[in-house]
């Protein structure tokens, strides 16, 4: 019988959420480049998609569609130039109450239209879709998109916001406010025997998401003083590829977001209970962390610093005392 | 009197009176939908501005008085969405009530022999390869690559089915559905293997695959509108073959039926308006499958009266689903669909257990 061919939905929605937290753990290579000013107060200003935006002035009104955008401009002083955000926001407390424009990742084209900004703040790498950011481009609202995938490239995210809304001055004392805390962090790792970690992003059905060759995690915990268990470019690993792989450290960044995991003895017992986990090393000696700065050390604004210093801490505790 | 009565054509049409209330009650319910719809959405701009603007932009009718933000959201936002919906709605319960006739199969549906799975297939391919890009030229038509590529691969896939179910008797239904099976199995596996292999953009493909109106621009519209139209319009000309068709073939070819080329041509032509409605939106699920079914039990099997109320009601069944789909927060209406059809399908199912199922 010619029955139809579709794939169950919940199917679907599952690819979905996998698909968002793989994309929140891989890698590719954008830049961005500085702005220049003419006579007529228009600023020109290249993203990290490589687009060239003109704004006709310092932007007042800006939609923000990743809540690491909110965070920068929230860090430059200019939350209160924000008329829209996502449902996802939550730092500074201020933004919590604005209009959401992003719902349940969802971008409501309506709701954005109605906040009338004169700039929108996107994600890169289809966390906002592109077929989204050409609608918007299409209804002739200014839209950078910002994709950074280093804390070098974060720095240079927080200067083009700057220049987009006229703080650039600011934007340099952050930055380098940021470059002395991320040296501090340097100097006090130095010289440590950097331990075989694994940080847990998500973990399902004998999958574990970690952080990716080459991406921005893995580049933050090289820095905090571990040696990355990165599996390929977007971070997925199976049990026996895990074991192979034999971690010395466990970061449970899964923690952050399911209170079970919380404590310390409850989550070596429950990864303990994983098939094959038991014989890692790192769970026979007992060196799994719950670790409860997820969200700083994964969202790519201001704050990645605060992750970069927690996720140094739980490494290397005896470091920092 | 009796002769009178002998006289009339085999096929008893519904009475002019019928017809009237059926398509004239679906025709206030699109409109009332319609204007609901426009009328509503997640932003504050309500009826009353939006009248006026609709009037202006249509007629020229009054001059602003209200925000540029309100307008851009009703003309550019809101109504094209609405259209799509009906469009897509109209075009793939019409497909729908042409399949179910043709293959005499009440599980078939407009993607039955191999458009969801060929439009999904290209579509899928367009978003994962960049490089396509400068191959078909961006901005034809107004429509993206994916676009472009969704409807290609839908008629393709048709016409494969077609070929490979072709034999020297003609095209049995059988064979259609199960080589239009196997393609779109084929096809569904080249889909599953492009996600497994998209990286960081399997989320776009998977919302893509969901259906939504989201993208719905006028551009798209101006592409779609046409095919789906001139696609029903061809349809409803051949509403006595259909007709004919649900006696089976043997019966029909004795009623001066050919009923070769009337598959040929009832397949193509559903093709194009589904392929079509699938470029715009996407695969939206269950609107093809459950509305001729809904029609049939309600006003039974005449495809004169069937054809135009499927296109009415789906269209309006399609632009309600959507109102819910945005107002629930954007999620896709393919979801809406089945969440709420599926349960109203069953009820009315189970009521009327028998006969009438089978077209």
């Amino acid at each position: 019988m010619g029955t139809p061919r579709r794939t169950p939905t919940l199917a679907r929605v599952t690819l979905l959420l996998i698909a968002v937290l793989v994309s929140a753990c891989t890698a590719s290579s954008t830049s961005s480049s500085p702005s220049q000013s003419s006579a007529t107060g228009s600023v020109t200003l290249t993203d990290d998609a490589g687009r060239e935006v003109t704004l006709a002035g310092p932007a007042q009104r800006i939609v923000s569609l990743a809540p690491s955008n909110t965070e920068i401009v929230c860090a430059l002083d200019a939350c209160d130039r924000l008329v829209g955000v996502t449902d996802f926001d939550d730092f500074p407390t201020e933004v919590v109450d604005l209009p959401k424009v992003v719902v349940q990742t969802q971008v409501d084209l309506e709701r954005l239209v109605a906040a009338e900004p004169d700039l929108v703040l996107a994600a890169g790498n289809e966390l906002t879709p592109s077929s989204v950011i050409e609608r918007i481009e299409d209804l002739g609202v200014p839209i950078l998109v910002l994709y950074p995938e280093s804390l070098d490239e974060v720095y240079a995210d927080i200067e083009l916001v700057g220049d987009a809304i006229d703080r650039r001055a600011e934007a340099n004392e952050l930055v380098d406010g940021l470059r002395v805390r991320v040296a501090a962090v340097e100097d006090a790792v130095a010289g440590v025997s950097a331990p075989l970690t694994l940080y847990e992003v998500f973990h399902a059905e004998g999958t574990t998401y970690t952080a990716g060759e080459g991406s921005f995690l893995a580049s933050l915990l090289a820095l905090a003083g571990a040696e990355p268990v990165t599996g390929d470019a977007e971070g997925v690993m199976g049990a026996e590829e895990l074991a192979a792989a034999d971690p010395e450290l466990i970061l449970l960044g899964t923690a952050s977001y399911d209170s079970a995991l919380a404590d310390p003895a409850a989550a070596l017992d429950a990864v303990r209970a994983r098939p094959g986990w038991g014989e890692l090393a790192a769970v026979r000696d007992g060196n799994v962390i719950p670790y409860l700065a997820d969200i700083v050390t994964t969202r790519p604004g201001p704050r990645i610093v605060d992750g970069l210093e927690a996720l140094a801490r739980a490494i290397h505790p005896d470091r920092f005392d | 009197m009796r002769a009178a009565a002998a006289a009339r054509p085999i096929t008893l049409g519904p009475s002019i009176g019928r017809s009237t209330a059926v398509l004239g009650g679906g025709a206030l319910l699109l409109v009332a939908v319609a204007l609901v719809s426009v009328a509503v959405g997640t932003t504050g701009v309500g009826a009353a501005d939006a009248g006026a603007i609709v009037l202006h932009r249509l007629l020229g009718i009054g001059s602003p008085t209200w925000p540029a933000a309100s307008e851009t959201i009703i003309w550019e936002l809101r109504l094209p969405r609405v259209v799509g919906g009906m469009l897509v709605g109209a075009g793939l319960a019409c497909a729908g009530t042409v399949f179910q006739a043709l293959l005499r199969n009440p599980m078939a549906d407009p993607y039955v022999i191999g458009t969801a799975a060929g439009a999904s297939l290209g579509a899928v391919a367009a978003l994962l390869v960049p490089g396509l890009l400068p191959i078909v030229g961006v901005g034809w038509l107004g429509l993206g690559v994916v676009q472009v590529f969704a409807f290609v691969g839908g008629v393709v896939a048709v016409t494969v089915v077609f070929a490979v179910a072709r034999g020297q008797g003609g095209t049995p239904v059988v064979t259609l559905l199960l080589a239009g099976y196997a393609i779109s199995s084929l096809l569904s596996a080249g889909v599953a293997l492009l996600m497994f292999v998209s990286g960081d953009r399997l989320a776009a493909v998977v919302m893509w695959l969901l259906g939504s109106l989201g993208g719905a621009s006028w551009p798209r519209l101006a592409f779609a509108a046409p095919l789906i139209v001139g696609s029903f319009v061809l349809i409803l000309l051949r509403w006595r073959r259909l007709n004919a068709l649900l006696l089976g073939e043997e019966q029909a070819g004795h009623l001066g039926v050919d009923v070769e080329r009337e598959k040929r041509i009832l397949t193509g032509l559903a093709a194009l308006a589904t392929s079509a409605g699938v470029a715009i939106s996407g695969t939206i699920g269950f609107v093809g499958l459950v509305v001729p079914h809904l029609l049939r039990f309600a006003f039974g099997p005449d495809h004169r009266l069937l054809l135009p109320a499927s296109m009415v009601y789906g269209a309006a069944l399609l632009v309600l689903a959507d109102l819910g789909a945005r107002v629930a927060g954007g999620i896709p209406v393919g979801i809406v669909t089945a969440l709420l059809g599926a349960p109203f399908f069953l009820w009315l199912l189970r009521r009327s257990l028998g006969p009438r199922l089978a077209p």
